[in-house]
This record gives structure tokens, sequence and C-alpha cells, in this order.
């Protein structure tokens, strides 16, 4: 597949706006210009695209719904939080083709007479903060930013709005919290941010490679882009690949190309030629597979089929050296750190699954252990005011259900992880 | 129309509500943490989670809407499993110690955890650890009992608008702090106490004396303080009050207090309580019998009167005393002593406000709900900080402005800050130059109709001042006044909020006039500030030289008439004097006898020097009160009087509501006040008969023709509002003896580099009686200046630097705080401690038109004083 | 405690940027921690006076992301991520490792003043794990030799 989110970018200076425009870049954006504001969201609704925030909701119809709310100023925010534990899909776009980025979002802002746009990067990414610094600026200088742009007399303006070390901002509604200023911890849902969102006005919400194709889907037209990877959702994907792979990276492939597939053929394999013992496909919140399910076709409709789902289509690779117990501890760890401490069970059941796998892992385990961890899972599953929650039960749930035999040989044996 | 079904049962709602609210309504109760009646919903604590047909999930149930067709329940096996579950989760961070917790027995998490809770915990590792708090005089903060539930969070922020504590951290690692980390430096009102669940936040002066279980009775009553009248409830063990808390369902402060209201309280119980009547007996107080006093007293009435007329003799009641024993007394001072020299502090500002409003509007003007404030469209404050001086009156406009409902004020009104769209700081005393120049662009706004009623014209005749005047008076910007004008013109049913550092002013009477007129170009409704629970009261019950029990002028015949010939008695026809006339004529000699009924004359009225100079030239002086004072160092006899908790009666507060104030406890040595008058008027030859207050309510409910029939049993209802049950005066719409402002004069500016001296009123203190509240005191302990940025830097004073305040009438030194709010040239003193109180150096002149003091910004110098001198010479 | 001049200019002209002055929260504490390193107290206090935020308001608000400090920090920060790529990869020898050369323990900073050390999850290096950031430099594919090689760059 020819690649389109990637493009571009062995060029060293992909991020500088001459070689994105000499590239064809904007041409998406001059085009769009062109179009009525409800014809674009009908384009990205005929698309299929699905957003790539892990949640695969339709953004055509986010967009519509944003788009019915009468009251204005409407806010557009970009969800460069890429928090989720083995992805980092977005760092290439932000770091090697801002432009893309930029081009999508003033694309959507047009076809949601958003004004004003902020791009919520992590507090991790602070090279990415000065690329797409400079890279704006250059929009701006170029009119294809501010108040007249391309002197169509359409206004958006665009900065960016640094995140400081929270997972959970990554969550929409913790997100707006956290633009606002305030604790990022999620709001009540309804109402939500398409009509109550930032400042209490419609917001719409998008990942970063989401607002990424949709200069593309404009660029080949919704039907071309609706041919490309799985039929009920297209488009291209960006797959963040590491742990026991050869080549491991950012892979730009079609939606619904085997777990197997990219490992092997795209990935080269396993380091060392080793055994695979397991893989987390779509980050660490999404179930854990055992090697022998490797044959499911990433994306939002297969891979529940399959027993996981994509998420953020982060695939953490372990082959058979790995200590799958130890692994659960620190995706759980994870999850106790990042813990916005609003609801009770999140922010006291995985301290708890935290201290009962320490001690399994620390070789102290009990023989009821894994049994009460599982309870201790149940009772937070479901029970959460966010998916954070849900996601640390998935993790142990999923570990035991493939792993149990290693959990159960720390116990017996009586032994502690190893360095 | 909404269907639900709750556990089987049907109910139809009109519009949609949280599932834990239909639930209630069918008699349904849900478990809840988290939630609170007063303040948003949150879905923190998972507890409330309800199953509901077709939805995979539980939902919590104060946060999800009921829908047309839902099928809720909310007992099944998995809802108690999942119940169970999170307060067992709760168990792990909460520290298990119960018996030694003061909050057990009124413990949410207690009562759950009996009900549904697992039988132990599971969770064996160690739990967080934190300290106990005891960096704050007033909260014990113990953060190992914290459940994050958020509500101390979200009630100081949301309700009291003071955002002085916050979650820090995040995860199980999260809890509740103040910004210091210790001290809560906050404004002390008790209401995050008050709302949270479990045992973590308490109040520190409640520790270990009480539990839940020892409280014997309790009686729901009326706070003392203020004129805004808070409904509370005080527990009460032995002969003590344990504690007081707020009466949720049917005060007016729907479960709010302020500091004084919730802490304040234990003056009552201070040691230094009067407890014997006191004579004076070769130049000092000696203890003596009740009789003794008695007699004393009559025998002295009988000779001055008898030498001097019964004009030589005045009466001064009190905002804290009840409407009973004000009745009794103005009843006293009129038919026994024969004297309309009847008067209190209320006759400065409260009194001649309410009376220039009603000759314009009618009377009852201003009696106004409380709660109509958040509900109004706009709010005008004025002449003081009501969040300081009516507290829970200011929360109404606070939570009007988190409704982005627009707020402006004039003059300093810190507890508004961040509240106050517009906020317009006057230099000293030109007020009236800014309001006459809000009035004239209102005007052009908004032209008066061409058909005018009298008080219209009169509007007409007022003077216009243009923005450049007025900015070159007050020293606002032209630009800021009109943008007050445009934020003003937007509103349809205003809120005024008017204090008394507007009235007690020579130009008083103009700013009332304008104000009025404000209050009529704006359609808006007035509230005045009142610093005491009874001043309404006061007036209602013709405590008054010009009125009479229900607000029947004296100068007319007939209602003089009418009052007497209950008594069979006369009421002298001699308008009385004025409180400030009696402290004048005391001086000149004029007064011979001054009975003081609750009121510290000798610190409460500006230049206490010139009261002190009066009150030792009286032949007698007689002080009922419960405490020593200032003034009843002056007295010749002293009479310990019950305090508020000690008796019952009523107060009228400022809206015009009547409040049942309810015996708590027996009395330590005081008698009532009323039973005090009687028995001295008995002795006098005229027994008064009143074996408790509800015989003298019964009278006054006969007398008055304001308080036809009224009972305790309508007080207690909560709705006995003016005019209670009885008839206001015909409103006369020919409007006589308003003079014209001279707006000259009123334009002149204030002499660019004096500094004047005013009155800093204080959240935690109320005039002279709060001192004796070890708990205010423990709050704010020590008097300051307040001085703003740059005259703090002209003097290189930094805060906690003491400074010298000299004017012609004496000096103090106080440390100074800086408050680069403040305007430049004024320096505030509160007046509520002992030798170091505002009026120690403040002077006055009579305001002829109130016959009241006009406190006039007096001039003040200021020096730094580089040694601290604790020691003030007189 | 005042800002410095340059510290404020800057947060004001920050504020343009929003339409609501309570959204220059973040970005302001950024502008603090940039220049001292860390946020004190006061400093917290002084940002809610410019942007009208209550103090312990501003307080909860710092205290909520992991990025901020709340105490003075080494001349170079150390964020080593120890996530689940990262742990696979060896990331857990790294720590020993800056233990044994540097003294450094996890949120402690070495004896010397040199560095601090604070452990990340993901920073979303997992392809070219282990990986740490040294104040806003990524250095990637770590192990045991060139952490110290990268680090001795950092003086
Ligand atoms: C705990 C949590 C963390 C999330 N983190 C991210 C993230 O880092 N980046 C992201 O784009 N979406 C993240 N999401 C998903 C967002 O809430 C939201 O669905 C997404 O930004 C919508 O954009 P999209 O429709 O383009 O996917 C997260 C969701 C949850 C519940
Ligand atoms: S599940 Fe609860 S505590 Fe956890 S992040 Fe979400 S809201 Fe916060
Ligand atoms: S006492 Fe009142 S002001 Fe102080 S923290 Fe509690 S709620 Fe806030
Ligand atoms: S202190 Fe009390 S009210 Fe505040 S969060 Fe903790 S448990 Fe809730
Ligand atoms: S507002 Fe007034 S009446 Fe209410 S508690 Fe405070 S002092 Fe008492
Ligand atoms: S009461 Fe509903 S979540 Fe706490
Ligand atoms: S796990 Fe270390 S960078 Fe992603």
């Amino acid at each position: 597949m020819e690649k389109y989110l990637l493009r571009n970018i062995e060029n060293p200076n992909s991020a500088d706006i001459n070689e994105y425009v000499k590239a064809g870049g904007y041409k998406a954006l001059a085009k769009a210009m062109d179009m009525k504001p409800a014809d674009i969201i009908e384009q990205v609704k005929k698309s299929g695209l699905r957003g790539r925030g892990g949640a695969g909701f339709p953004t055509g119809m986010k967009w519509a719904f944003a788009a019915a709310d009468p009251k204005m100023p409407k806010y557009l925010l970009c969800n460069a939080d890429e928090g989720e534990p083995g992805t980092f899909k977005d760092r290439p776009l932000l770091e090697k083709n801002p432009h893309l980025l930029i081009e999508g979002m003033i694309i959507s802002g047009h076809a949601l007479r958003a004004k004003y746009g902020y791009i919520y990067l992590r507090g991790e990414y602070p090279q990415a903060k000065d690329i797409l610094e400079a890279a704006i600026k250059q929009a701006y200088e170029k009119k294809f930013l501010g108040d007249n742009i391309l002197g169509r007399g359409v206004k958006f303006d665009l900065c960016v709005h640094q995140g400081a070390g929270a997972y959970i901002c990554g969550e929409e509604t913790a997100l707006i919290e956290s633009l606002e200023g305030r604790r990022g911890q999620p709001r009540i849902k309804p109402p939500f941010p398409v009509n109550e969102g930032f400042l209490a006005k419609p917001t719409v919400v998008n990942n970063v490679e989401t607002f990424s194709n949709v200069p593309y889907v404009l660029e080949i037209g919704p039907e071309e882009y609706s041919k490309i990877g799985s039929s009920d959702c297209p488009g291209p994907k960006l797959f963040s690949v590491s742990g026991h792979v050869k080549k491991p990276g950012v892979y730009e492939l079609p939606m619904g190309t085997t777990l197997r597939d990219i490992i092997y053929t795209h990935c080269g394999g396993v380091t060392g030629d080793k055994k695979l013992k397991a893989v987390i496909p779509g980050g660490i919140s999404t179930p854990v597979l055992p090697a022998d399910k490797l044959d499911c076709p990433m994306d939002f409709v297969n891979m529940p089929k399959h027993g996981s789902m994509l998420g953020s289509g982060a695939v953490m690779v372990f082959d058979e050296t790995v200590d799958l117990p130890k692994v659960c501890l620190r995706a759980i760890k994870f999850f106790e750190h990042e813990s916005c401490g609003k609801c009770t069970p999140c922010r006291e059941g995985i301290g708890w699954m935290r201290s009962i796998l320490g001690r399994i892992c620390g070789g102290t385990g009990n023989a009821g252990d894994i049994d009460l961890l599982l309870e201790v899972s149940k009772n937070v599953m479901g029970k959460t005011f966010c998916p954070l929650g849900d996601g640390a039960a998935t993790v142990v749930q999923n570990f035991i259900k493939n792993f149990r035999n290693e959990f159960e040989a720390h116990i017996n044996n009586k032994v502690r992880a190893e360095r | 129309m909404i269907t639900v079904t709750i556990n089987g049962k049907q109910i139809k709602l009109e519009k949609p509500v949280s599932i834990l609210e239909a639930a209630k309504m069918t008699g349904i109760k849900i478990p809840t943490l988290c939630h609170h009646k007063s303040l948003e919903a949150y879905g923190g604590c998972r507890l409330c989670l309800v199953e509901i047909e077709k939805m995979p999930r539980l939902q919590a149930s104060c946060t999800q809407y009921v829908t047309d067709g839902m099928v809720v329940w909310t007992e099944t096996g998995r809802v108690v499993e999942a119940r169970k579950a999170m307060l067992e989760f709760l168990l792990i961070n909460h520290a298990l110690d119960c018996p030694y917790c003061d909050k057990a027995g009124e413990c949410d998490l207690q009562d759950l955890v009996m009900k549904y809770g697992p039988a132990a915990g599971r969770f064996t590792e160690g739990k967080r650890k934190h300290p106990e708090s005891y960096d704050d005089p007033i909260i014990v903060r113990n953060m190992e009992r914290c459940i994050s539930c958020t509500r101390c969070v979200r009630m100081c922020s949301k309700v009291q608008g003071a955002s002085a504590i916050s979650m820090v951290n995040r995860t199980s690692k999260t809890f509740v702090e103040p910004f210091s980390g210790g001290r809560y430096n906050c404004e002390y009102c008790g209401n995050c106490i008050n709302v949270c669940p479990v045992g973590a936040i308490m109040s520190r002066l409640h520790k270990h004396t009480y539990r839940p279980w020892f409280i014997e009775k309790t009686v729901d009553t009326v706070c003392s303080f203020c004129g805004v009248g808070c409904s509370v409830t005080a527990q009460i063990r032995g002969n003590s009050i344990v504690r007081i808390i707020p009466e949720s369902e049917k005060g007016l402060n729907r479960g709010l207090l302020c500091n004084r209201g919730r802490f304040g309280y234990d003056y009552i119980s201070n040691s230094g309580r009067l407890k014997s009547p006191m004579i004076r007996k070769n130049g000092s107080l000696q203890e003596t019998t009740w009789s003794e006093a008695f007699m004393y007293i009559a025998q002295k009435i009988k000779e001055i009167k008898e030498k001097n007329g019964g004009a030589a003799i005045a009466g001064v009641a009190s905002g804290r005393c009840t409407n009973e024993d004000n009745y009794v007394f103005q009843k006293f001072m009129r038919l026994v002593v024969g004297s309309n020299n009847i008067d209190s502090i209320a006759g400065f500002a409260y009194a001649p406000a309410r009376k220039f409003f009603e000759k314009i509007f009618g009377q009852g003007v201003t009696a106004n709900p409380i709660q109509g404030i958040s509900r109004s469209d706009g709010i005008f404050v004025i002449g003081g900080d009501p969040t300081a001086i009516n507290p829970v009156l200011g929360l109404q406009i606070r939570a009007a402005s988190q409704k982005d409902i627009p707020v402006a004020t004039v003059g300093y009104a810190p507890g508004l800050k961040g509240f106050a769209a517009n906020r317009l700081i006057p230099k000293p005393s030109t007020e009236a130059a800014l309001l006459a120049a809000l009035l004239t662009e209102m005007l052009k706004r908004k032209p008066l109709p061409a058909e005018k009623t009298p008080f219209e014209e009169i509007i007409g005749k007022i003077q216009p001042v243009s923005l450049n005047e007025a900015e070159s008076a007050c020293g606002i910007a032209s630009g800021e006044i009109s943008a007050c004008v445009d934020s003003l013109s937007g509103m349809t049913n205003p809120a005024l909020v008017i204090g008394r550092d507007i009235i007690q002013r020579s130009e008083g009477q103009a700013n009332l006039l304008l104000l009025a007129a404000l209050a009529q170009a704006l359609n808006g409704r007035i509230y005045l500030s009142s610093e005491l629970p009874n001043e309404q009261g006061l007036i209602d019950m013709g405590c008054l030289p010009d009125m009479l029990p229900g607000g029947r002028p004296v100068a007319v015949d007939s209602f003089r008439k009418r009052y007497g010939e209950f008594f069979n008695a006369e009421v002298p026809s001699a308008q009385g004097l004025s409180l400030m006339e009696m402290v004048e004529g005391a001086h000149s000699g004029n007064i011979k006898a001054l009975y003081v009924m609750g009121e510290n004359i000798a610190f409460n009225i500006p230049d206490n020097k010139f009261v002190k100079d009066a009150l030792s030239r009286l032949e007698l002086l007689v002080v009922q009160d419960i405490f020593t004072t200032e003034t009843t160092r002056f007295a010749h006899v002293v009479l310990p009087a019950a305090s508020w908790a000690e008796r019952e009666g009523s107060y009228t507060n400022l809206e015009g509501r009547m409040q049942h104030l309810k015996k708590a406890i027996d009395s330590v040595a005081g008698l009532e006040d009323w039973k005090i008058i009687a028995e001295v008027s008995k002795v006098l030859g005229v027994d008064m008969n009143y074996r408790d207050s509800r015989d003298i309510l019964a009278e006054i409910a006969k007398v008055s023709p304001l308080h036809k029939g009224v009972t305790y049993e309508d007080m207690d209802s909560g709705e006995c509002m003016w005019p209670y049950k009885g008839e206001p005066l015909r409103h006369d719409l020919n409007i006589v003896g308003i003079d014209m402002p001279d707006m000259k004069a009123l334009l002149k500016k204030p002499e660019k580099d004096k500094v004047y001296i005013g009155v800093d009123k204080v959240l935690f203190h109320s005039a002279s009686l709060s001192r004796n509240s070890f708990a205010l005191n423990s709050i704010y302990s020590e008097p300051h200046a307040k001085i703003g940025k740059n005259l703090a830097a002209k003097l290189s004073v930094a805060s906690g630097d003491h400074i010298s305040i000299s004017t012609g009438a004496g000096a103090i030194e106080l440390a100074a705080v800086i408050d680069s709010d403040m305007p430049d040239n004024i320096v505030l003193v509160p007046n509520n401690f002992e030798g170091r109180g505002a009026f120690r150096v403040m002077g006055w002149k009579m305001n002829a038109a109130f016959k009241a003091p006009a406190l006039d910004g007096m001039e003040a110098v200021l020096k730094k004083l580089e040694r601290v001198s604790a020691e003030v010479s007189e | 405690m005042k800002l410095s001049d340059k510290v404020a200019a800057e947060i004001n002209s920050i504020k343009s940027r929003y339409q609501d002055p309570r959204s220059c929260l973040l970005p302001s504490l950024y502008v603090v921690q940039k220049a001292d390193g860390w946020i004190a107290p006061e400093a917290m206090a002084a940002v809610g006076e410019l942007l009208n935020v209550p103090g312990a308001t501003v307080k909860g608000v710092a205290t909520f992301y992991s990025m901020f400090r709340h105490k003075p920090m080494g001349r170079h920060l150390i964020q080593l991520c120890t996530n689940v790529a990262c742990l696979v990869m060896g990331a857990e020898e790294l720590v020993d490792i800056l233990k044994g050369k540097y003294g450094l323990e996890p949120n402690g900073t070495s004896p010397d003043g040199r560095f601090s050390l604070v452990i990340m999850e993901c920073i979303g290096a997992c392809g070219t794990a282990p990986a740490m950031l040294v104040d806003t430099d990524f250095h990637e594919n770590l192990n045991e030799k060139n952490i110290i090689d990268t680090l001795e760059n950092y003086k």
C-alpha cells in the first residue's frame, strides 16, 4: 500500500511547510474551502472514517452532532495526549508531518464552523511542541490559519496546549477539564462534548491520526477512501509495534491487516527467532492474546470477535522469556499511578490488585490470591466512572485467563519475579 | 410525560430527574455518599449503583436520568454485591477507628457498613498513613478517614464561594487540603464540616466533648449574630450547648451557616458572664441582691422624674434583645417613665434608611425575601461587604454570580472580589457623585415616563452629573462607570443590597435619595444590611423616639391615643430624643438618667471618649448586660441578663421574617431582659403581669396593628413574613420633606494626600459581643489596620508591622495588614476589640436629617512604629 | 513572592490565546517551572493571583499532574520510562545503574545536585525501548553502557 499518513517522513525537512506543499500538501484545504461545511461532513460520513483514538466512533457522525447544536462558538480539540502504553503512532505525525494534522484540523474547523482549535499535546512530547508551534507559525504566515484563510473570509485559530503527565487526560472530557485549567477528571456524560464541551460550548475532540485522515478523504474522495482496508472501518491505520520483534516501529497499513502479518511480515518476526508467548494488540488496556490467536484482522469490528480490541493499534510482543505476571504487575502499577482518584473502585480497587500482584510476583503469594484478584477485578469491572478502571480490570482478567499457570507457578514455587 | 418503574412501582414524571430523585419520590432510598442535596451530582462514590433493564452495566443513580419506559431495580443481588464491594473498597484506606472517632454515631460510612457492608475487609496490606492535622484552631483534618467524596470541596467552592480547599494529588493519594497545608485561613463557615459524610474534617472545638448519642435534646432556634436570622439547631447535654448545627429543612439558610453562627455561640459559657446584680457604692460596683437593685433603680427614677420630668430620662434598647424585651422596654419608657426618649444603634443607619425608603415607596418596601437575591437578574451592592456583615445573605450573591447573574459592587467589598463583574471603588465619601452619574446615565437609557408619579417628579429634579464630573470626583474612569451602567441597564428586577457605610454620612440622605431613584429606574428590590439579629424588631416594636409599636408615628394623635387606651395611660406626645441626642443630652446635663438594655454604648458609638464623658455625668446609669463592658464600668446599677440561649422570644430579620427564639438552656445567673424591666416597673407601681414571653407576644398581637394575632406557632411554620398578620400604614404618595441634594457640594473632591479612617467589618466578629467567644478569638484574635499597597509602600510598612493611627480624637496602635485591593487613602480598623476599636479614634458630626452620627471619613495620620508597643495610652 | 517580570510577562502573553484566563493555568505553571525548575507554593499563589484562580485551587491542579515538580530539582531531570515495553527491554537494570553510578533513587536527586530521576509511564518511545527524556531530549535504545555515555554529556 502506498503510504499517506507517513509519506515523506524520511525527508529530514518533512515538517517544513514548503516541503509539505511540494509533496501535494494543503491541496485538500483549498478544495475544502470551495465546499459547504455540511458537504464536508457528508463526505467524511460517507468515507466511513472512524476515530483513531481507541473507541472507533464514526467521525462524521460526531461532527454532525456538534454541527447540529446551535450554540456558538464551537471548539475543535485535537487529542494528542497519546498516553496508552505501547502507543507511539501519533508521535511521527506530530514530529515529522505536523502540517498534515494542521491541514486536517483547518478543514475540520471549517466543516464545523469552529473558529478555535487547540492541540492538547502530552507533556512528554516536548520536541513535538516546538515542531508544532513552528509549523503553526508557518501556516499563519501562509494564510492557512488566521482571520482570512486563503482569502475566503474563513477564520480559524490554532494553538498547542501542553498537558502535564496524566494519562486520564486522553479521555475526552478529562481533556476538556484539563484544558480549562482544572484537575483532569472525567465529566458526567451526558451532556456530551459535542453539546457542552470546552467552556460549555459544542466541542469536537478527535485523535491526531483521525484529523490526519481528513485531507486524504477529501483528496481521493469518500468512495476511494472507503475501499481501503476493512469495509466497515476503512482507511489507513498506524500500528505501533514494540517489544520482541526484529523491526519495531510505526507501520502504516490498511485497517484489518492481521496481527500475524504485522508481526511476521512487516516486523520481521520475533527477535532472535525466539518463541512468541503473548501479544497485547491495541495498547495496554486491551486484552492480552496468547500466541495461537494471531490471525485476527486488526480493526474495530473484528478484534472484539477475537477476544480483544483494536484500541490504539499498539502491538506489544512478548517472547517466551517474559515473566507475564510481572508484566501484568507493571501494567497495574501504571493504572494505579494514573487513576484520577474520582471513583471508588478505580481509586481503591486498583491499589488492592497491585498489592496482591505484588505479593504474587514477590514470591509471597497465597493459594487464594488468584481468585481474590479475579474477584477484586470483577468488583472494579463495569462499576467505574470512566473506562480507565475497566482497563485495569481487563488486564488482570485476561492475563489470568490466558496465563493462569504462570501466576500459579509464582505462588506454588514461592519464586520472586526475576530482574 | 415520563413513566419509570422502580422496584415494580410505577411513577410518572413531568420532567426528567435523576433515578435517585425519582426513587426518593416513591419512598425508595438508595444509599449514597458523594451525593448531597445542596450540591451538584458528582458520581464518584459509586455506592448508588442500580440495575436498569436493557443496560448491561450498573448505573450510578445520582447521575443517570430517568427516561420514558425505564425499569430500575435498586436491591437486586448484583446491586447489593456491588454496594458491598464499594464499601469494602472504601475501607481499604479508611482508618477503622470508630471507637475513637467523634463522628461515630452520625457517620454515613459507618451506618452503611453496618447495613450492607462486608463483615470484614479482605485487604491486608498497610493503609495510607496521614497524621491527623491540628494546625488549625477550628478544623481538625484526619485524612486517614477521607473517602474522597469531594463534598467539602464542592461546598467550599460552589456554595460558600471561598475555594479555600482543594483535593490535592490524584490516585488513592488524593486528599483534601487548604492552601497552606496546615491552617485553613478561610472563612470558617464550617459548611464543609457539615457536609463531610465521615469524620475526616471535624470541629476542633467539639473534639471529644460529645458523642452524638450523648445529646439529650435538641432545640431549633435562631442565630444570635446578624440580621439574616439563620435557623440553627442547638444540641444540648446537661445544661450546656455542645454544638450548633444549621437547621436544614425550614430555615432560609437551607443548611448553611457562617462562622459566627456556627462557632461563636460559646460566649454564653464564657466564665466572665455577669452573675450578680451590682450597685455602685463608694465609687465601685458591688454585688447586691435583685430586690435591692430594683428598689434602688425605682427610687432613683422616681426622684429624677419628679425633679426633672420624664423627658430627663432616656432608654437605649438593643438589637440583640427579642421583640418581647424591646416591646416591654418601650412600654416601660413611655407609660411608666413617661418619655419617648427611646432609641438604639438601629437608629444610626438601619432605621433611618428604612424610614427613608418607606416614605418614598411605602411601608415594608425593604421586606424582601433573601432567597430572592439569587433568583434576581442582577445585583447591585453598596455601603459594605454583605459577605462579612450578613454572610449567609452574601452567599446568595455569590450563588447568583456563579449562575452568571451580573453583580456590581460599589466600595470596598473584598468578599465579592471575583464575583462582581463591575467593581467600582470610589475615593472616600464620593459615592454620591458616582451614584448621580450612574443615575444620569441610566435615565438616558431608560427615560422616565411622561406621566410621572410624585417620586418620578422628584427624580426629574435631580441635577444630572456627567461621567467626566463623576470621574474627577470619585477617581473612577468614566469607561468603568459606563460599563457598569451597561450591565445595570440589562437588569429587569435586580436586588440592591445597601449597607450602613453609605447611610452613616453627612450626605447620607442624598445617597439614599439617589439609591431610591436608581431603584426606581431599575425596578429594583431593596435589601438593607443589618448587623444585629433584631434591628427590624426594634422598629416594629416602637423602640424609636417617634414610632409606636406596629410602625405607627407617635406624632399622630389617634395612634398615640389608641395605644394609651389599652393601658389606661397616656403616651407622651413630645417626640423623644435619638440615641445620639441622648448622649449629647447626658453630656450637656439635660439627660439625668439613662437606662441601657443590652447595648455597649461606650464602645459602639463613635468617639468613645465623648460618650464616656457623657455617661460619667449621669445621675443614674442602669445597664442590663451579660458581660462587663465599657458601659457597665460607668453604671450605677448593673443587672445580669439571660443570654440568647437562655430565653424565649422572637427576632425579626432584615427581610421582615419573625422567627421563634427558643430557650435552649437555663440561665446561669441572669434574668430575661423583659423580666428585669417588669420588676422595676412593678416597684414603680405598674404591674405588667407577664408570666412568660408568650403573654408579651399575645399583648403585642393585640396592640400592634402589624402583628394582629401573631403566635409562636405562626413563626414555627417558617412563614411569618412582613406584614406578619397585620396591616402596614397606607402609603402617602405625596412625598414631603426630602431635600434636593446639592450636587456641587457632592462633587467636591477629597483632599489628595489625606488618609481617612473607616470601620472594617470583620467577618469573624460582631460588635463587642464576639470578643467573648473563644472560638472566634481563636480565628481572629487581634485587630488589624488594613491599608492598600500604595499607602503601605509610602509608609514602608509590610504586613505585620505595627503602625499608629492618630486623629483629633486620639491614637491607637495596631498591626497592619496590606490588601492590594484597597483604595489608597483609607485605613480600615475594626470596632470589636477593647481599647483598640475604630470608634476610639473616630469622631462624628450630627446628621440633622437622621439625628444620628455621621461618620465622614475622619482624617488620620499614620506612622510606622519601630517598636511594638502593646500598651496604649488614653 | 512576586513572579519575576519575565515570568509574569510571559504568562500575560499566553492569556491572549485563550477565551478564559483559567485555561492558562497549566501553561503558566509550565512557565514557572521552566524558570525555577519547580513550582514553589508562593509561585502557585502568585500565579493564582494573576489568573484570578484561588490558591488552593491552583494547588489542587498543580498536584494532579505528575510532571509538575513540588520540590527543587537537580540541574538535569532524567525521566526514565519503565512501562511494559521498556520493562521487557531492560529498563529495570537501567534504574540500578543510575543508582550505582550517580546515587540516584527514583524521585531523588544525586548528592551533587546534578541529576534528578523520575520514573515515567510510557513516553511514546516503545519501539526504541528502553527510553528516557533528559530535560527535553529523547534518548532511545538505551543499554547499560550508552545510558552513561549519554548522561555524561549533561554536566
Ligand atoms: C482512559 C482513556 C484514555 C484515552 N486516551 C486517549 C489518547 O491518549 N489519545 C486519544 O486520541 N484518545 C484517547 N482516548 C479516547 C478519547 O476519549 C476519545 O474517544 C478520542 O479522543 C476521540 O477521538 P477519535 O474519535 O478521533 O478517536 C482515551 C479514552 C480513555 C477512556
Ligand atoms: S475510573 Fe474513576 S478514578 Fe479511574 S480514572 Fe476514571 S473516573 Fe478516575
Ligand atoms: S470552613 Fe468554609 S471557607 Fe473554610 S474550608 Fe470549610 S467551607 Fe471553605
Ligand atoms: S474530607 Fe470529608 S467531605 Fe471532604 S472529601 Fe474527604 S470525606 Fe469527603
Ligand atoms: S449569617 Fe448572620 S444569622 Fe446567619 S449564621 Fe451568620 S451571623 Fe448568624
Ligand atoms: S452517590 Fe452516586 S456515585 Fe456517589
Ligand atoms: S513503554 Fe517505555 S516508552 Fe512506551
